[in-house]
């Protein structure tokens, strides 16, 4: 590939993985209108999950056993299911209580929560993983498993074998089906139809009947999935994860969100690339152009939140008086 | 008036409090060799953060020292360690910093991982007058004739590292066209200019230079400009985490280059990446080959004996190091263990470990410096000497 197509290929993954999180802020933000700041951090443990699942059954002999599709299906579902299980935590200890106060109370305890999420997963991989395969599955000599705070290496699921650019366009592929799901989710099904109906009235909402409490739930269940199926790409595409790398992602997202309006998926995906290409083209065309890429980056997003705060797909609301 | 007579009150017995627990620190201190006895070492290392194997497995080390001496029965007193974790960061070191300042029973402290968390607390160190020995910190101007006496080094420096590094790949692999790529940080800086300096001196420069921000995780773009400055090696003057990606990013987009770097690429966490994406990764390390000496093979064994969860690193050595110059700078010093006689006992000391014997120049920087390569071999860290590069069976990138 040419040095441009090579550039333009980072840059669209740099953004589908900016987007993925992004998009976690988006539906959070729109069914609650407030900003569940651990989104990163809940990817991230979704990659954990997948790495550790994949230990567990790989020492267990299921994985050598079963079908390549049928194997990663199994460390999806499991990654899906714990991921879903700390959305509704998430919302249950740190958005519910706090529902009647002000919008920067859910803003802090989730970012308290994304620590909390990090440092937890630091300490307890190992030991966790280590003890399932022992004591559950009965393995005597599991694969080694190194400690929470060391890197991780994320299994080779995608396109094993295969060259890095089949395993580059499997993954831009799943970002676009993840993205048609959702909006086909959000458009044509009740559910998402009454999803977007909290976004735009919650009150309204309530009053024609849609089971908002349900409706909540529902909504972190599907972020949670969204952000294990996010943390999934992450992980294969950067091959080696670490239980801090939530922060950075989480801020990274929350900015695509913001400049594509926070409340609109495809603001989200407009946003994610945007801040994928501005920061991949920084570093691979300005001579010593590297250093500053995360403050290009962040310059646009400024600039973005100065001159459209509604984002760049939001509709202006006028405040009433 | 009763407000008045109940606040005198409250000093009274506040002052009574204070002259209390003097004399009662003051009596146990002149007892004198009684069991009840301590003297205090600060150890400041990454614990947790980014930098969290480097620094544990460091902390396991020094406080592996500690307790060996404890159990020795060499001394009439028990040391205790005040174990700081910095995080990598330097507001959270200068914080530890004074915690370890701020308790009288300490009489020397060593520290830190990160050039820029040492730069931060050196001064904490000065003014409290504790003498400091830094362990694994190497940006050069750490140790500099304003920070001398207080502020001593038994790491080589960043310099002292890439002086074998740029002779091996320069000099005898004959590499011209190098790529020199680092993070940002005190220590990544130091190593791009140091390297830099070493290819002015055989009158080359680098065909490009880049600096990333700590934590980056997509190399790809810089890969492009590499590929097209026709680089035949990479230079990575950063540490292990972003390294491994970088090494291994190259592997993907083919960047047919050699990949050098200094010790703190040398850590277990290089090899997470897929075998063939790290062959051929060259790392040179201060020290010597632990395998090859009696007190290195019993660090080892202790060490696994011990069932610290956390690997012997690149720095690990190190930090047991700084323990047995404490030790000894310790036993020196006799009955009378102060800041000021540690100090002396340190800089003018000739100390005998694991890794060889140390003295200090006359800026408090360690004259000990032996460094060799490392090179990755199917998935290992092989040293270089042994491995099927040095005798020509596999070649390496670039040539």
């Amino acid at each position: 590939m040419s040095r441009f197509g090579n550039l333009l290929m980072s840059a669209i993954l740099c953004g589908c993985t900016y987007t993925l999180v992004a998009i976690g802020y988006c539906l959070f933000f729109g069914v609650l209108d407030v900003v569940v700041f651990c989104c990163g951090d809940i990817a991230i443990f979704g990659a954990f999950s997948i790495t550790g699942a994949f230990t567990i059954i790989w020492s267990a002999g299921v994985f050598q056993a079963v079908p390549m599709i049928v194997a990663v299906l199994i460390l999806l579902v499991v990654a899906s299911i714990l991921c879903a299980v700390l959305g509704l935590i998430t919302y249950r200890i740190s958005v519910k209580p706090f529902e009647k106060s002000s919008a920067l109370m859910p803003l802090l305890s989730t970012i308290a929560l994304g620590v909390v999420i990090k440092e937890v997963l630091g300490l307890i991989f190992q030991p966790v993983v280590n003890n399932i395969a022992k004591g559950v599955v009965r393995v005597d000599d599991p694969k080694t498993v190194v400690g929470g705070r060391n890197p991780q290496s994320m299994p080779q699921l995608i396109a094993t074998g295969g060259s890095t650019l089949t395993r580059n366009l499997i993954i831009i592929i799943v970002v676009a089906l993840i993205l048609m799901a959702l909006f086909f989710f959000l458009n044509k099904t009740k559910l998402g139809l009454s999803m977007q109906a909290i976004s735009q009235n919650k009150e309204l909402a309530l009053m024609t009947g849609v089971n908002v409490k349900s409706c909540i739930r529902w909504t972190f269940i599907i972020g949670g999935v969204l952000l294990a199926i996010g943390g999934f790409l992450l992980g294969n595409y950067q091959t080696i994860i670490r239980f801090d790398g939530g922060t950075m992602y989480g801020t990274k997202g929350f900015a695509a969100a913001v400049v594509g309006g926070l409340k609109s998926t495809w603001g989200a995906v407009i946003g994610g690339m945007l801040l994928g290409f501005v920061e991949v083209f920084t570093a691979g065309l300005i001579p010593g152009g590297t250093k500053f890429q995360n403050v290009i980056a962040f310059i646009v997003v400024i600039i973005f939140i100065v001159f459209k705060p509604e984002g760049i797909i939001g509709e202006k609301v006028a405040e009433k008086v | 008036m009763k407000k008045r007579i109940l606040a005198i009150g409250l000093t009274l017995c506040m002052i009574a409090g204070m002259v209390l627990t003097g004399c009662g620190g003051s009596s146990g201190g002149s007892s004198g060799g009684g069991d009840g006895k301590v003297v205090k070492l600060g150890f400041l290392s990454p614990i947790t953060g980014a930098n969290a194997a480097e620094g544990a497995a460091a902390r396991n080390a020094f406080k592996l020292a500690i307790d060996q001496a404890n159990e020795s029965g060499d001394f009439d007193y028990t040391i205790e360690v005040i174990e700081i974790d910095d995080k990598s960061d330097p507001s959270t070191g200068v914080a530890g910093a004074q915690k370890i300042v701020s308790d009288p029973d300490v009489v020397a402290a060593t520290g830190h991982w990160n050039s820029g968390v040492a730069e931060a607390t050196i001064p904490v160190f000065k003014e409290a007058e504790i003498p400091m020995l830094i362990w694994g910190a190497i940006a050069s101007d750490l140790t500099s004739e304003e920070n001398y006496p207080w502020i001593t080094r038994s790491a080589p420096t960043d310099v002292q590292e890439n002086v074998p590094l740029a002779k091996a790949v320069l000099d005898d692999m004959g590499y011209e066209k190098v790529f020199i790529i680092s993070d940002t940080t005190s220590y990544g800086q130091g190593n791009s200019k140091a390297f830099k300096a070493e290819l002015a001196d055989r009158g080359l420069k680098e065909v490009g230079f880049e600096e990333v921000q700590e934590g980056t995780v997509d190399f790809r773009a810089i890969l492009t400009k590499v590929k097209s400055s026709g680089a035949d090696c990479v230079y990575w003057g950063g540490v292990v985490t972003e390294g491994s990606l970088l090494k291994q990013q190259m592997f993907e987009e083919g960047v047919d280059a050699l990949f050098c770097g200094i010790s703190g690429n040398y850590s277990e966490d290089f090899l997470k990446i897929p075998a063939e994406a790290a062959e051929g990764a060259l790392v040179v390390k201060p020290g010597i080959v632990l395998e090859s000496t009696e007190g290195g093979k019993k660090f080892i064994e202790d060490y696994e004996a011990a069932g610290f969860s956390e690997p012997i690193g690149a720095y690990t050595p190190y930090a047991y190091t700084a323990a047995e110059i404490l030790l000894q700078a310790l036993k020196e010093c006799g009955d009378d263990v102060t800041p000021e006689a540690m100090r002396d006992a340190i800089k003018d000391g000739k100390f005998d470990g694991i890794m060889g014997t140390t003295t200090f120049d006359k800026i408090g920087q360690t004259e000990l410096v032996a460094a060799y390569l490392n090179v990755v071999q199917d998935g290992k860290w092989t040293v270089y000497d042994d491995s099927e590069y040095a005798d020509g069976t596999r070649k390496f990138p670039g040539k």
